[in-house]
């Protein structure tokens, strides 16, 4: 009986043994990896990552599981994916200036330095817009406006502490700019109250005006270089005034991950944002492809902690 | 126009027809369960619609839209939880027929006034969507503002019998909705220090906590054998069709009315528009005190109003890429993906598209007849499933569904702890319907009167001044003052009809939901 049972064990630690052993050497990945998605299904990080997904399927036959962690504005998910094992079977998605603000002003429970970057895939400017029938046609009309009438003019804004609000601080930093601030919940919000008159001008997403072009002027872009989606849309900078300002969309894992892994990931993205096709679906989807590799994102990232940093202290919202 | 028969003829595609149903039947199923919304619904089969062409796709999200709102009547009146924030109103009547025996009759009102919504919201969409969108932009800050207190002045309506409850249940309703990043400002409060709380108290776990879980405590300790008893009333359907053809005309077509306007407006859903359509339901009845006792009207006021609200909330949607809901932001982020641009445009350019779209809406109301029957039957034998079971379902459903939300263990404390106070609320008279109202409406009053703060800074300073310059906001103004005399006019009736007769019954007061 005794004996019987000793074989049993040894059998079963055999096996287990052979299994785990067959782990190691397997490629990764072999199972199924976590996507966290900070943001409501259906969202537009949802719908750019779903995108993604399905050119990644192209190189790999393991699926994605979406995994929503909404709340606090990305801030829970973001956490989330910070905080999870790193065994590179869980990454996720994030976005700049989210992560670099949120631990400044909200406490949040991570740091963009718990972050192992994957990649960066959208660069979404934002634009100055007013709607059609404004007589403000052109950025310098905006700023003249603001400093003939200081306080009446009325800047819609999605905040606060958030990207739109930095870019705010920034314009205020750099220029005359007397105007009253609104912030509004969403972009949804901000964009009725542009076409309701409530506002008159907004600092909002490329990805968001577009929803509503055919009621609303875009004056300017603050970003390096036109845009793809508007190429007759001049920037800030052609126009006089140097304001950059962007929500940058990228992927990562938990810090700790092996890098034999990271390099897989970053690879195969690299891969997935070269594909014509996956160019053609991002283009239909009004998402504002850019590519930048882990590396050079890291950096990126750091150099706006700082300047974030600097921001809200000047503006005193740091307490 | 020239779209319009065509449009028709896609409906008759077979895919399409499956889709319908399918859409329905999974909407209806997913909008009883408590928890799962229809936000959540729509938002699941969203990767679906990108295997389809377009049309097919927002078909049956717009199957699935529909089916919810109406299915969170269902569990609103056989276990007194709205299903979805949408039918907390309905809860109000149709528990209370529910527990009279009257569980189908309840169900069936729910099904023909839902129908009868959707197709009044569906018009509106077809023929008014350019006046109606204009006239949404309207509504601002100092609007919404109004709007809300307006619909928070509807706790002295409910609570006639005991306004200082009803007040107090509102306040603390409020105070649980401040918990969380401020809007205005962007910092955490009320955490304790406890970082999930930042996300703040969400409303829906917050209701199946206050609702379904407490009714579970109150069940477990009631000792009875089953939920309700239940007595199928012969020839009920044609009862009910009857009740809404004659006497609820008018409540039908008014609530329909209120739904699609405030549907869509961007910042107001069916939480508000059917809370509105069942006070005003109240306020205009020659007996308001029946309400709250089991009346077909009341159900017929907030179901109506509810699914008329889709039609209202995807006119800004379509025409000015403006969500008038959750759910109509998870379907333009689909419309989206296809690389379809919404704005006024969209009935020229992508005219197919926009007119099969409407014309489906049509479709599936209609649709949903038969098919909500069918689940209606299948559904009512939950009363005839022994409590105790019933009361584990109960708890499994609400908290998976709460849990379900945002994949956050936060909520599940949330139902439990609201559970208590829930049931502690109901052993007091304290009124949870109030609260609930409380907890929906405090963040958008919060967030636009920080609109109005911040407005005012381009007025001289004054936020009075920003209230004043808006019609809209004065008109709303007077409604919330009428709405808070209200209850004192019914006193003075009641008091008036007693003196009058003196064998009328005196305990016409209404109670909380579940006494």
């Amino acid at each position: 009986m005794k004996l019987r049972k000793r074989i049993c064990l040894f059998l079963m630690v055999l096996f287990i043994g052979l299994t785990a052993s067959g782990n190691v050497f397997a490629k990764y990945p072999d199972k199924s990896i976590n996507m966290i998605i900070a943001f409501t299904a259906g969202g537009s990080s949802d719908v750019q990552a779903r995108i993604m997904q399905k050119y990644w399927n192209k190189y790999s036959d393991q699926q994605w599981v979406f995994v929503y962690k909404p709340g606090a504005g990305g801030a829970i998910g973001f956490g989330e994916i910070a905080m999870s094992k790193a065994d590179g079977y869980t990454i996720g998605g994030i976005n700049v200036p989210h992560i670099v603000l949120q631990p400044l002003v909200q406490k949040a429970q991570f740091s963009p330095d718990d972050f192992a970057y994957i990649c960066q895939v959208v660069n979404d400017p934002q634009a100055v817009a007013v709607r059609k029938d404004s007589r403000l046609k052109s950025v310098k009309d905006v700023f003249e406006f603001a400093k003939a009438n200081p306080g009446k003019l009325k800047v819609g804004l999605v905040g606060p502490n958030s990207g739109h609000h930095l870019m705010f601080l920034d314009v205020k930093d750099k220029f005359d700019f007397p105007v009253t601030e609104v912030f509004y919940k969403g972009a949804a919000d901000q964009n009725a109250a542009l076409l309701g008159g409530e506002i008159d001008v907004m600092f909002g997403n490329l990805n968001d005006v577009m929803r509503s072009l055919e009621e609303m002027n875009v004056l300017g872009l603050a970003a390096e270089k036109r845009n793809a989606f508007l190429p007759e849309v001049s920037t800030l900078r052609e126009q006089g005034f140097d304001v950059v300002s962007d929500i940058r969309r990228a992927f990562v894992a938990p810090k700790a991950i092996d890098t034999a892994q990271l390099g897989f990931l970053r690879e195969t993205f690299k891969k997935i944002c070269e594909d014509p096709e996956y160019l053609a679906d991002m283009k239909t989807a009004g998402q504002p492809t850019e590519y930048m590799d882990g590396d050079a994102f890291a950096v990126y990232v750091k150099q706006q902690s700082e300047l974030a940093k600097v921001a809200l202290e000047k503006a005193g919202l740091l307490k | 126009m020239e779209f319009i028969w065509p449009a028709i003829g896609h409906l008759f595609d077979p895919l399409n027809i499956f889709l319908m149903i399918v859409g329905l039947t999974g909407g209806i199923i997913v909008g009883a369960l408590p928890g799962l919304t229809a936000t959540m619904g729509v938002a699941l089969m969203v990767p679906a619609t990108f295997a389809m062409d377009a049309t097919s796709g927002l078909i049956m999200l717009g199957a699935i839209y529909v089916g919810a709102i109406y299915g969170g009547s269902n569990s609103a009146v056989l276990i007194c939880t709205p299903g979805t924030p949408s039918s907390v109103a309905t809860t109000f009547d149709g528990w209370p027929l529910c527990k009279s025996g009257h569980a189908d009759i309840g169900l069936f009102t729910s099904l023909l006034s839902s129908s009868f919504g959707g197709i009044v919201g569906t018009v509106m969409l077809l023929f008014l969507a350019a006046p109606l969108a204009r006239f949404a932009l309207q509504f601002g800050g100092p609007e919404n503002f109004w709007l809300c207190i307006f619909g928070l002045s509807t706790i002295a309506v409910m609570s006639s019998g005991n306004m200082v409850k009803g007040l107090l249940g509102g306040a603390l309703g409020l105070l649980v909705s401040t918990v969380g990043i401020d809007p205005n400002v962007g910092v955490p409060r009320f955490t304790f220090g406890y970082y999930p709380l930042v996300q703040g108290i969400e409303v829906i776990p917050a209701m199946i906590g206050l609702f379904s879980f407490s009714q579970v405590l109150y069940l477990v300790g009631s000792h009875k054998p089953f939920l309700a008893d239940y007595v199928p009333t012969p020839g009920a359907l044609k009862k009910v069709f009857h009740a809404l053809t004659s006497r609820c005309k008018v409540i039908l077509m008014r609530s329909s009315i209120i739904g699609g306007l405030v549907g869509m407006l961007p910042g107001a859903g069916g939480e508000i528009a059917s809370i509105i359509a069942y006070n005003e339901s109240k306020r205009w009845d020659k007996h308001p005190e029946r309400y709250g006792t089991g009346v077909v009207e009341g159900l017929a006021a907030s179901e109506s109003a509810n699914n008329a609200v889709i039609g209202g909330a995807l006119i800004p949607m379509l025409t000015l890429g403006i969500p008038g809901s959750a759910v109509a932001a998870v379907i333009l982020g689909a419309l989206l993906a296809k690389g379809i641009q919404p704005g006024f445009k969209v009935f020229t350019a992508t005219g197919d598209l926009a007119y099969t779209f409407i014309m489906s809406q049509f479709a599936v109301n209609l649709l949903m007849i038969p098919v909500g029957l069918f689940l209606a039957r299948i559904m009512t034998k939950l009363l005839s499933i022994r409590l105790t079971f019933v009361a584990i379902g109960i708890v499994v459903l609400s908290v998976i569904g709460a849990y379900a939300i945002r994949n956050s263990m936060l909520d599940v404390w949330i139902v439990i702890v609201f559970g208590f106070i829930g049931y502690f609320s109901n052993l007091v008279g304290l009124d949870t319907g109030a609260m609930a109202l409380g907890i929906i409406l405090g963040p958008m009053i919060e967030e636009n009167l920080g609109r109005c703060v911040h407005l005012s800074k381009a007025s001289g300073d004054s936020v009075i001044a920003v209230f004043f310059e808006s019609p809209i906001a004065v008109l709303l103004m007077i409604l919330t003052a009428l709405s808070l005399l209200t209850p004192l006019f019914l006193d003075w009736k009641r008091k008036r009809m007693e003196a009058k007769c003196a064998c009328a019954p005196t305990s016409l007061k209404e109670g909380p939901p579940h006494a």
